[in-house]
C-alpha cells in the first residue's frame, strides 16, 4: 500500500513539474502582452495631453495590468528620488527586476528609459510604439513556443512520472 | 520676507540640484543662505552662489555636464515635454517659483529655436517675494481707495517686477484699497511663476494669469476672456504692447505696467511710450531709484 501511495506521489510530482513548466511559458506570453498593452496606454496618454511623467506613471499604474502596472508604479516612486537616481538609471533597474518579461523583453524595454520625459511627446510616443511592436513580436514568438513546448513539457512530466512508477514498482 | 522664510526658499531652490551639489549648497552658513540670490553652475567649474556682494565658489569639484542634465531632470520632474516651450526660451520654472536659466547648444528648425541640449551652464534663481513692497506707494496710486492706471519706471534690477507683483496682490486682495479683478499677462512667468497652474508667488485671490504668451496677445486674450477690472503686464517694450494697452484703456480697464527708464522726460523722448502719456492712458508714474542699498519711490501724477 505504501509503495502504491509513494508511486502515486512521484507520478503526481513529475506531472506537476511538467504542467508548471508549461504554465510558465503561458505566463511569459501574458506578461509580454500586458506590457505591450501598457505601452499602448502610454502612447494614448502622450497623444492626449502629455502629462508630466509622475502623473503619467500614476495614471498608467492605475489602468495597467501585470508587469506593466508594477513597473509604472515603481517608476512613480522612483520619480520622487530623482536627486539620488536619474530616471533612465531607475528605469533600467526596475525593468531588470521584472523577471516575468524574460531577458529579451527586458532588453527591448531598456532603451525607452532614455527617451521618456527627455524629449517632446511625439518623439516619446514614436519610441514607445517601436518598443510595443517589438514586444508584440516577442509575445507572438513566446506564444508559438508555448504551443510547441507546453505539450512536450506536459507529456514529459507525465511520462517521466510513469517511468519512475514502473521503476519503483 | 523674514530670515526663516528666506532660508526655506534657499533650501527649496537647492532641492533642484543633484545630490552632491545640493550638499555643497547646504554647507553655506545660514546667514549667507538667507541673502543668496542664485546658484551658478558652469560645466567644468565649481558651482558658485551669488550673494549681494558677488559670486562665491561653493565646493571644489567641477560641475559635470551630466549634473546639468540632472538639474533639468529634477527641476522638470523628468518631464521635459511638459516644459519644452519654456526650455526653448532658455528657462524653466520649478515649484516655489524658482527659475532655472539654461545655456547650451541650440538647434534651429525653420529659423526658430527647436531645442536646447548639451547644457553648458545654468543658474537657479531663488524666488523671494517681498510682501509689502508696494506699501510706500499704494495710497498715492489709489486715490479714493481705487487704483488708477499706473506705469512703474526704473532701470533694470531696481525691483520693478517685485513692486508690480505686490501691487497686483494688494489690489486683488483689497489691501488698503477696493478689491479689483486683476488679469495678468505674465509673458516670461516672472511675476506669478505658474507651476501646475498655481501661482508660486502670491498675486492675490482675484487674479487671473496667462503665461508664456506674447504680452500684446495675452492682454487681448485676457480682455476678451476674463472681463478684467485691472490689466497688468511686466516690461512694455514693443509697439504691439502699447497698442494693446490703448485698446484696454478704451474699454475702461485700469492698467498696471512696467517699463525700463529713468524719468518722465526719458519716456517723453521715446516714441514708443509717448502715446501713453499724451493720451493720458496712464495717470500715475512710479519711479524707483536706489541709494545706498535703499529703494526710493517717487509717485508722479500725470493728469487725467
Amino acid at each position: 500500500m505504501m509503495r502504491l501511495v509513494g508511486a502515486a506521489l512521484v507520478a503526481a510530482g513529475t506531472a506537476w513539474l511538467g504542467f508548471r513548466a508549461a504554465a510558465a511559458l503561458g505566463c511569459r506570453v501574458r506578461a509580454l502582452e500586458d506590457m505591450a498593452q501598457g505601452l499602448v496606454l502610454l502612447e494614448q496618454e502622450l497623444e492626449l495631453d502629455g502629462p508630466p511623467l509622475p502623473e503619467l506613471m500614476e495614471r498608467l499604474a492605475r489602468s495597467g495590468r501585470g508587469p506593466a502596472q508594477a513597473l509604472f508604479r515603481d517608476c512613480r516612486q522612483a520619480l520622487d528620488r530623482l536627486e539620488e537616481e536619474p530616471f533612465p538609471q531607475a528605469w533600467h533597474r526596475l525593468v531588470r527586476a521584472r523577471d516575468e518579461l524574460g531577458r529579451a523583453g527586458q532588453e527591448t524595454l531598456m532603451p525607452l528609459g532614455d527617451t521618456l520625459g527627455r524629449c517632446g511627446c511625439e518623439d516619446q510616443r514614436k519610441a514607445a510604439a517601436c518598443v510595443r511592436l517589438r514586444l508584440a513580436e516577442l509575445a507572438r514568438q513566446a506564444e508559438e513556443e508555448r504551443r510547441r513546448q507546453s505539450k512536450v513539457y506536459q507529456v514529459l512530466g507525465l511520462s517521466g512520472g510513469a517511468f519512475l512508477v514502473i521503476l519503483l514498482l | 520676507m523674514d530670515r526663516e522664510q528666506s532660508i526655506r526658499a534657499y533650501v527649496q531652490a537647492a532641492g533642484a540640484l543633484p545630490q552632491r551639489l545640493r550638499q555643497e549648497a547646504l554647507m553655506l552658513p545660514r546667514e549667507d543662505q538667507c541673502r543668496a540670490e542664485e546658484f551658478r553652475l558652469r560645466a567644468g567649474r565649481p558651482m558658485s552662489v551669488v550673494l549681494p556682494e558677488g559670486e562665491q565658489v561653493l565646493g571644489r569639484a567641477p560641475v559635470h555636464f551630466r549634473e546639468l542634465e540632472q538639474l533639468v531632470e529634477i527641476a522638470s520632474r523628468a518631464s521635459l515635454h511638459a516644459v519644452l516651450d519654456q526650455v526653448r526660451r532658455g528657462y524653466l520654472t520649478m515649484a516655489g517659483g524658482h527659475r532655472v536659466g539654461l545655456c547650451g547648444t541650440v538647434s534651429l528648425r525653420e529659423g526658430e529655436i527647436h531645442s536646447l541640449s548639451r547644457y553648458s551652464s545654468a543658474d537657479v534663481r531663488i524666488a523671494r517675494q517681498v510682501k509689502g513692497a508696494a506699501d510706500p506707494v499704494r495710497d498715492a496710486l489709489c486715490p479714493g481707495g481705487r487704483l488708477t492706471s499706473t506705469l512703474i519706471l526704473a532701470p533694470p534690477g531696481m525691483g520693478k517686477t517685485t513692486l508690480l507683483r505686490d501691487l497686483i496682490r494688494q489690489v486683488s486682495d483689497g489691501v488698503g484699497c477696493r478689491p479689483l479683478r486683476v488679469s495678468l499677462a505674465d509673458e516670461r512667468g516672472e511675476v506669478a511663476a505658474l507651476y501646475g497652474g498655481v501661482p508660486q508667488l502670491e498675486v492675490g485671490g482675484r487674479t487671473d494669469v496667462v503665461e508664456g504668451c506674447p504680452k500684446a496677445q495675452g492682454l487681448m486674450l485676457l480682455l476678451r476672456a476674463m472681463n478684467p477690472q485691472v490689466l497688468a503686464a511686466d516690461e512694455i517694450t514693443a509697439p504691439e504692447d502699447v497698442a494693446a494697452l490703448r485698446t484696454a484703456a478704451g474699454c475702461g480697464v485700469t492698467l498696471l505696467a512696467t517699463a525700463h527708464g529713468e524719468s518722465r522726460a526719458d519716456l517723453e523722448r521715446r516714441s514708443l511710450y509717448r502715446p501713453l502719456l499724451e493720451e493720458h492712458i496712464v495717470q500715475r508714474l512710479v519711479r524707483i531709484r536706489g541709494t545706498g542699498g535703499q529703494r526710493i519711490y517717487t509717485v508722479e501724477e500725470l493728469g487725467a
